[in-house]
């Protein structure tokens, strides 16, 4: 019995060790930046980081840029962004853009031929859905009786009542993006449950009650337009959600509501933003706090990173002869091009009607001398130089004497240790001579012979003559030179033909471009002008090798096109050098210096800007919408094409339906907004409206009308009963 | 196979027996003749010894049969694996007749050998469950850096898989195909009774690089749920019990040296264009973009292999001093791989006492071990780099401002930018790269095994240990580097990471042993607890600091178990065993997180019966039939799954907000509801030996279910933070037969044969993957493949095999070449979508082969080991992505790529990623090892064994495959590290 004791005593000891351990269960997370749900949100600050969270997920992929902790699973990181799958549903099914890529089923956006099973769709639905039970756990987790119960105080209350406001908001605008392109789909509010159960699918009316209903009511709780944070949601943007919502209407629930929608762009309109001086500056580096966005998505070169939104939009679109410097990037990833169909909405009668001089190739550099003088300050180490073309000690090149009578002289290699003046005036040179002196101001050719100890003055006035200009090859037209940027310019009316400068209004002095290489040769090939139009001509001499350029003058400055190395046709949809490439989208500031990382762009994505609106307005009125007119319709379409522009010559008359979607085309390209139009014209599947590859041909083809709306995924009909496929889309 | 080990000593006594008699007067020819006693049959190879000098003998034939000649007087000693020795006087009585007829005795302790299972030994003849032991004589030879290379092909059912040729590369230990989709396949890995974790560490190249090899004893893997139930919720993927070398009391002082020096050589390159053929190809095809070809010839492989060098010493000493066994042991090994700039230096540590107290009542074990590892890592990026940087570019540019190597360049001249794009020169890569760690891990334990005193069938034992880990590493990248440039923030990368590990046990159990009759009962109980702690933490940043990346990221968790077997056999004939295990964790809510394990197992020592005990030509013979339930908790990266967390966001996936940039926070997706995936398995298998073990083995038919996945599926959209979950969801079978052979062929005086067979077959099947059954549910994507971002080569789908190749069936024209973009309309409806993809084949094999074999002539021992798989099938990633015409020319750099002559058989211009053309038969042999082995006679009085040996491991592969290797884990051929052959010179000391 002693035995027993003995062994119920030392069970009796391990017994108490066992039940103080089984408490090691409870475990709560033991890393810092890993915390519970009821600790978030014990502070405003806890709250204003989830409503941070709520805005990112439209612009990163995850917790760790540019990846590492996704957001969503099943796909690559970078394809379940938010914006750039929105930009793939939007763009690609269109005449707008084209990818070169073999990512999986990307294709078939452009082929029309897309399925239930396709894991680009399925990353968007679900990116949607992640917005949306986010920003449902937002508005749960921030009612007035939440607050309360965490002793909130009532400043920061009124703090946290705008964040529930903009949380609905987002949400509002993830439902928008889910009716708009699957149609019927689940539901999900702030009422339902977190974990296993299967939402209601709700019908397209529903859905676009419950957005209409949550818009009309955040639009009050909402900051004023103008007047939030950058980057946070604001009246402004839920009026042109409601703007957009009512636009569409007739395509999601078949009612027209062009009165509601001009209701709301009225709002916005009059909320006092303005259009960005510069069309060119909305798409670069530096376009935050621009006062002609409404609402954008918001990037940053080292805070904000991802492989999706602009950085794709940006590298994808660099490929071929492009400089990815020019863009602000490392290097391109050589995907994005567009269709010859969207090419001519700006150029609509000749498949190459865009002249663009060559890049200068080849430029080589050659031993040179100096003319220091007095139109420098005398500094060889600054003067303007002359060159041997031929390294053969004669040397050559142009230099601007600003006032008559203007001393100089010769020197190499940059001082005056070996220099050559002129003693005696007498058109030899001597090492250490006198000063050379020029007569009128002006521009000076000058030529120095260091074999026979001579040299040449020849003041220039330059022109361009040709039969691409007024007068044939009867007469030059004059060029002006600028002593500042030391460039001659002319802007000239052309016409197709061919061009040369000249000098002096003689043939004695003539430059052409052999070989068309941006390189101007004495006497070379005459310089072709492709199209008539409006161009601005220059030259650029001093020192070898010369060259010049010629862009259009006056023209519609949206077309930013690359085209060297581009053909306009696509045979092969796979080859980046098919189709021509657009420049629209950069990581360059408007000074020109680059964003801050080549890697990851700082350019913001403005998915609701002024511009749209205008547009949206005048769609609205030609539609029958009442409460607008056409003659204000007409004047902010010109207020757009002036910026286009830069003068009245684009303005236009008269405006119809065709001509807003061709000009929504021409100015909001790239921004993910054409699938939606193209619906909305009954155009996107129709024989309305082909282009290049539509139903994957070459000519382009109509295709089944199941295509104006993505399929459910098929993951996603599996896993829940309640819902029933889009048509004809199979299970 | 004990016993076989034995026997291999006996075997090299025999050897030092072959020496001349001559000298002696009085000789005598004696001739006899051994038997058994249990039934009079000859003993084949009992050894025959002369007392005097032990190395002068001889063995007995095929009849049992000896001849010796010898003096009279002199005394013989009679042995014999599994027999007690006799001694006998050569005197006139006992060679009366002119025979000596000895019959030697079973001995009765062998008999009861005993295995090691989960808390504790067992007599192996009451085992139920499927455990294999593989000790120090079986294990593989030659250049082995990583433990489980010693027992791979060894056992039935375990396939063993390098993840590469690097060296210390870890493998894949699949037991019985693993269990599991989303959790951890790996077997559980037990050593000196710690379990350790699965865990990658940091900077290391494969956990199991904690143990030398040499230290290493023996090898126990139990299969079946009867075996592995003890270990409960880890016990799914198979155990394996790893034990370290002890000395016993009272052994003599002995010091043994083993040193090697190897040497790994290529043996296979992937086959790319050579300069000139690439430069003929590129005019051919690319006519307009001949400019931007070079003028050298380089043979990037041959610049980025080399033939490695690596020595391994070890020194053991061991003995007893008084009470106190002890054994001591140092190793150190450094290898070179054949990737320039690899290497591997460790340095191993192990000391063992083990003395018993108070009467031998109360037995201690310590063990300390440890492991100091500096791994220079060779940038494994040169190896794809190597097969697409351009061939006619030469290696170096003097004096560019990349480090005179050449790229690249956006433009013609000199200093140009680097084309982001553009492949990398592959000889930059590895120069301009230094990634190097510094692991050290420590592992002590402290074993307590008191037999009670008032009643000394009972035992309690106390295990306590912990398992330290401290790793560090750095990764630096030059800042003229060309692939790394970044003109604006500065080219290079200076990171650093650091990681700790903390892992403690402390097990207590009670075990009670006793005989009443014909009965005899083990029973244990006992409880465990176990805590992983693990943080990360890691500094990355570019040359100038200007941008900086730190994370620092803690986590842990706890395992509380209460578990006990009770072990019943009845006249030595019928076996049951009963075990239970109960485990909780902290990964599961508290409603969650209990998990209940229990096991049956029945045995019949059918050879025991009476009808059976006279049958001679049978040795053995026992059925056992097994049922368990295992559970599993492996779920990677996540330590908290069904808590409601939020997360912060890295300092780059910030959003601003007016002017301040935030960390975000993020609501993660979690399952309140997760907890214990489980399997059931049924085990039944039959043990058998024929004429006195001389063939002997097993044969088990088993069937593994699992339920309740642990899985990470799709959820309905709209219910949680994310669209896919870790949550309970599927079920698996795996079902399979194994068969096991060890034989000795043949036995004679100067020659022994030992020949050891296995094979396994095994067939998986997803027999569920949704909560609802839903027959048009396709599965889930997996197994990503390189080029095509983001594209998806498997499949998990309900009635296949776990990563089944998803893929299009191609088409070819009359002339056998496959028509590119053309597949088979799989699904009739006149169109070639997605849908139109079906599951052909799978990556693991129908059938795997081991075969290892021991030859002794005299002194020499060759030995080989060997493996086959068939019906395992590859994906040739290499070729799908490199096999096609587009990649000479890229036209957004402009840069050219080098592609693979798998091109010829496709024509391919642009890649088909998801054509089954690429999914090839990987069926091979594979000669892991071969050996021949020289043992010296009579050195320095025969106090001095020396052995040497010269090995080759990884001799040779034979495969139909065209790839690099057809042995790959996943099934994705894609730039694997390639596996070297090596040739090893080793020596052993042993004084």
């Amino acid at each position: 019995m002693k035995n027993l004791r003995n062994i119920f005593l030392i069970l009796a000891g391990v017994l108490f060790l066992f039940s103080s351990c089984v408490k090691d269960l409870d475990t709560t997370p033991v890393d810092p930046d890993d915390v519970t749900a009821a600790r978030v949100y014990e502070t405003p600050e806890g709250y204003k980081q989830v409503l941070a969270k709520l805005y990112a997920g439209l612009a990163v992929s995850g917790q760790d840029g540019p990846a590492g902790q996704g957001d969503i699973s099943g796909i690559d990181e970078g394809f379940g962004q938010y914006l750039r799958g929105y930009w793939y549903h939007q763009e690609f099914p269109t005449d707008e853009a084209l990818i070169a890529w073999n990512d999986q089923t990307v294709k078939d956006f452009h082929w029309h031929t897309w399925g239930s099973s396709d894991v680009f769709i399925a990353a968007m639905y679900y990116r949607l859905y992640y917005q949306i039970v986010a920003c449902n756990e937002f508005v749960k987790e921030s009612t007035d009786e939440k607050l309360d119960e965490r002793e909130i105080s009532d400043a920061d209350k009124t703090e946290i009542a705008n964040f529930r406001a903009e949380a609905r908001f987002l949400r509002a605008l993830s439902y928008w993006h889910a009716l708009d392109l699957f149609g019927s789909v689940p539901f999900v509010t702030e009422e339902d449950p977190l974990g296993s159960f299967m939402p209601e699918q709700i019908t397209k009316k529903d859905l676009f009650n419950y957005i209409e209903s949550e818009l009309l009511e955040v639009q009050n709780l909402l900051v004023d337009a103008r007047a939030n944070e950058y980057g946070r949601a604001d009246k402004g943007a839920a009026w042109m959600l409601l703007a957009k919502l009512y636009l569409n209407a007739e395509v999601y629930i078949g009612q027209e509501k062009y009165t509601d929608a001009l209701t709301y762009i009225k709002k916005v309109i009059d909320a006092g933003y303005t259009l960005t001086e510069n069309y060119e500056h909305l798409f670069l580096a530096d376009n935050d706090h621009l006062d002609e966005v409404i609402f954008s998505i918001n990037y940053d070169g080292f805070r904000t990173q991802t492989y999706g939104g602009t950085n794709f939009i940006i590298h994808s679109a660099v490929g071929g002869t492009m400089d990815p410097a020019e863009f602000g990037v490392g290097g391109g990833w050589g995907g994005l091009r567009t269709t010859k169909e969207f090419v001519y909405k700006f150029y609509p009668n000749a498949a190459k009607s865009l002249q663009v001089s060559p890049q200068p190739k080849n430029l080589k550099s050659y031993p040179v001398i100096e003319v220091p003088g007095a139109h420098q300050g005398w500094d060889p180490a600054t003067a303007p130089q002359l060159a041997s073309v031929n390294s053969d000690d004669v040397y050559e090149g142009y230099v601007w004497f600003p006032t008559t009578g203007n001393a100089f002289k010769f020197t190499q290699g940059g001082s005056w240790a070996i220099n050559w003046g002129d003693t005696g005036a007498d058109g030899t040179l001597e090492p250490e001579g006198t000063d050379i002196v020029a007569g009128d101001a002006g521009y000076y050719f000058i030529t120095v012979d260091l074999v026979n100890m001579t040299y040449t003055l020849l003041k220039t006035e330059w022109g361009i003559i040709g039969s691409a200009t007024a007068n044939g090859w009867d007469s030059d037209q004059d060029m002006t030179y600028d002593a500042e940027t030391g460039l001659w310019t002319a802007t000239l009316e052309l016409v197709a033909g061919e061009i040369k400068f000249r000098a002096n209004d003689d043939w004695t002095l003539n430059y052409g471009d052999d070989g068309v290489d941006g390189i101007l040769e004495m006497g070379g090939a005459n310089i072709v002008i492709e199209a008539s139009g409006n161009y601005i001509i220059t030259m650029k001499l001093g020192t070898p090798d010369y060259t010049y350029s010629i862009a259009r003058g006056s023209f519609d400055k949206r077309a930013m096109f690359h085209t060297d190395g581009q053909s306009l046709e696509i045979n092969d949809v796979g080859l980046f050098t098919d189709g021509w490439a657009i420049t629209k989208w950069k990581n360059i500031n408007s000074d020109g210096t680059t964003g801050q990382n080549l890697d990851y762009p700082d350019t913001d994505f403005p998915m609701f800007r002024l511009a749209d609106a205008y547009l949206m307005y005048a769609e609205a009125v030609l539609r029958g919408g009442t409460g607008g007119d056409q003659t204000t319709a007409l004047g902010y379409i010109n207020e757009l094409r002036e910026r286009a522009y830069g003068d009245e010559s684009g303005n236009v008359e008269n405006i119809d339906l065709q001509f807003i979607l061709d000009e929504r085309a021409r100015e909001l390209y790239w921004e993910a907004h054409r699938r939606t139009d193209l619906i909305r014209y009954d155009m996107l599947t129709t024989d309305k409206y082909i282009w290049e590859w539509k139903g994957n041909t070459k000519e382009g083809t109509a295709t089944d009308s199941k295509y104006n709306l993505f399929p459910l995924p098929a993951s996603d009909v599996n896993a829940n009963t309640n819902l029933t496929q889009n048509p004809e889309y199979g299970s | 196979m004990v016993h076989l080990k034995s026997k291999f000593k006996v075997f090299l006594l025999i050897l030092f027996g072959m020496v001349s008699l001559a000298g002696y007067s009085q000789k005598v020819t004696v001739t006899g003749k051994v038997t058994s006693t249990t039934d009079g049959e000859p003993l084949i190879g009992a050894t025959v010894q002369l007392m005097s000098d032990l190395s002068k003998g001889t063995v007995t034939d095929i009849n049992g049969i000896f001849t010796l000649e010898t003096a009279m007087g002199e005394s013989l000693k009679f042995s014999y694996v599994g027999y007690l020795s006799r001694e006998i006087q050569l005197d006139a009585t006992a060679i009366a007749g002119g025979q000596i007829n000895i019959a030697l005795e079973p001995n009765s302790e062998l008999l009861d050998e005993v295995v090691i299972i989960g808390y504790g030994v067992q007599k192996k003849s009451d085992a139920t469950g499927s455990v294999i032991a593989v000790d120090t004589k079986e294990f593989n030879k030659g250049a082995i850096t990583s433990a489980a290379d010693l027992i791979t092909g060894k056992v039935a059912g375990v396939q063993i898989t390098s993840n590469g040729g690097a060296p210390g590369e870890g493998s894949t230990i699949r037991i019985r195909g693993g269990s599991s989709m989303s959790a951890s396949n790996d077997p559980l890995v037990v050593i000196d009774g710690i379990p350790i974790s699965n865990d990658d560490i940091a900077g290391m190249r494969n956990p199991l690089n904690l143990v030398n090899p040499e230290d290493i004893e023996s090898f126990t893997v139990l299969k079946d749920a009867s075996a592995t139930a003890i270990y409960g919720s880890r016990a799914s993927n198979g155990v394996i019990i790893i034990t370290t070398k002890k000395s016993k009391e009272g052994s003599p002082l002995t010091v043994n040296y083993k040193g090697s020096v190897t040497f790994s050589q290529l043996n296979k390159r992937i086959d790319v264009l050579g300069a000139d053929e690439f430069r003929n190809l590129v005019a051919e095809k690319y006519p307009n973009q001949t400019g931007l070809l070079s003028d050298a010839s380089t043979d990037w492989q041959n610049e980025i292999y080399e033939n490695a060098l690596g020595t391994d010493h070890n020194i053991s000493v061991g003995g007893a001093f008084k009470i106190l066994p002890y054994r001591v042991s140092v190793g150190y090994n450094n290898s070179n791989g054949i990737l320039k700039t690899d290497n591997l230096e460790r340095t191993t540590l192990a000391l063992n006492l083990n003395p018993q107290f108070f009467d031998n009542h109360l037995k201690v074990n310590l063990n300390g071990k440890g492991m100091f590892t500096n791994n220079t890592f060779a940038n494994r990026d040169a190896i794809g780099a190597a097969l697409q940087y351009d061939p006619t570019r030469p290696i170096y540019e003097e004096g560019n401002r990349f480090g005179g190597y050449s790229y690249w360049k956006q433009n013609d001249s000199f200093n140009a930018l680097p084309v982001e794009q553009g492949s990398a020169n592959p000889v930059a890569l590895l120069m301009q790269k230094e990634d190097i760690s510094n692991v050290k891990r420590y592992v002590g334990s402290a074993q307590l095994d008191y037999k009670f005193h008032f009643l000394p069938e009972l035992h309690a034992n106390l295990n306590m240990a912990m398992d330290y880990t401290d790793a560090a590493g750095t990764v630096f990248i030059d800042s003229t580097a060309a692939f790394s440039y970044d003109a604006l923030t500065g080219g290079g990368q200076n990171n650093r990471y650091e990681q700790t590990n903390k892992n403690e046990l402390i097990d207590f159990y009670l075990n009670y042993n006793t005989n009443i009759n014909k009965h005899r009962i083990d029973a244990m109980a006992g409880y465990s607890w176990q805590h992983f702690y693990r943080t990360d933490y890691a500094v990355n940043q570019n040359l100038t600091g200007s941008i900086s990346d730190t994370s620092d990221n803690p986590t842990e968790y706890y395992i509380l178990s209460f578990f006990g077997r009770a072990n019943y056999v009845y006249n030595d004939k019928y076996l049951v065993t009963f075990t239970l295990r109960n485990d909780g964790t902290s990964r599961f809510s508290p409603d969650a997180r209990w998990g209940l394990f229990p096991s049956v197992a029945l045995g019949w020592n059918m050879k025991n019966e009476s009808f059976l005990q006279d049958v001679d030509f049978l040795s053995q013979l026992k059925l056992r039939a097994g049922y368990g339930v295992t559970g599993q908790q492996a779920i990677t990266d996540n330590d908290y799954p069904y808590l409601a967390r939020y997360t912060y966001s890295q300092y780059d996936a910030s959003y601003l907000l007016g002017n301040t940039f935030y960390y975000t926070l993020r609501p993660e997706a979690y399952d309140a509801n997760i907890k214990w995936e489980e399997t059931v398995t049924y085990n039944i298998a039959l043990d058998y030996g024929f004429m006195k073990d001389r063939f002997y083995g097993s044969i088990d038919l088993y069937k593994r279910i699992t339920n309740d996945m642990i899985n990470f599926i799709p959820i309905p959209a709209g219910t949680n933070f994310s669209n896919y979950i870790l949550t309970n969801v599927g079920n698996m079978e795996n079902t399979g037969v194994e068969f096991s052979i060890f034989t000795r062929p043949v036995v004679t005086k100067n020659l022994l044969w030992e020949l050891g067979l296995n094979a396994t077959i095994n067939k998986n099947e997803i027999t569920k993957l949704t909560a609802i059954d839903d027959p048009d549910y396709l599965g889930v994507e997996t197994g990503g493949i390189s080029g095509g971002v983001g594209s998806n080569i498997q499949m998990q789908s309900v009635g296949h095999p776990v990563n089944s190749f998803f893929v299009f069936e191609q088409v070819y024209d009359q002339d056998g070449m496959p028509i590119a973009g053309l597949y088979v309309d799989r699904n009739g409806d006149g169109e070639i979508t997605y849908s139109d993809r079906y599951h052909y084949k799978k990556p693991a094999p129908d059938f795997i082969l081991g075969i290892s074999s021991n030859l002794n002539y005299k002194n020499w021992t060759f030995s080989f080991s060997g493996r086959a798989n068939f019906g395992n099938y590859v994906y040739d990633n290499v070729s799908s992505e490199n096999g096609v015409y587009e990649r000479l020319f890229r036209p957004e750099g402009p840069y050219l790529g080098n592609i693979v002559p798998a091109v010829y058989e496709s024509n391919f211009t642009n890649p088909q990623y998801l054509s089954d053309f690429y999914v090839k038969n990987a069926s091979f042999f594979r000669m892991d090892n071969m050996s021949l082995n020289y043992k010296f006679d009579n050195i320095v009085n025969n106090k001095i064994d020396i052995n040497v040996s010269a090995t080759v491991n990884n001799a040779f592969v034979i495969s139909n495959y065209k790839g690099i290797d057809p042995e790959i884990e996943n099934g994705i051929d894609n730039r694997i590290y390639l596996r070297p052959r090596i040739y090893v010179l080793g020596v052993n000391l042993v004084f």
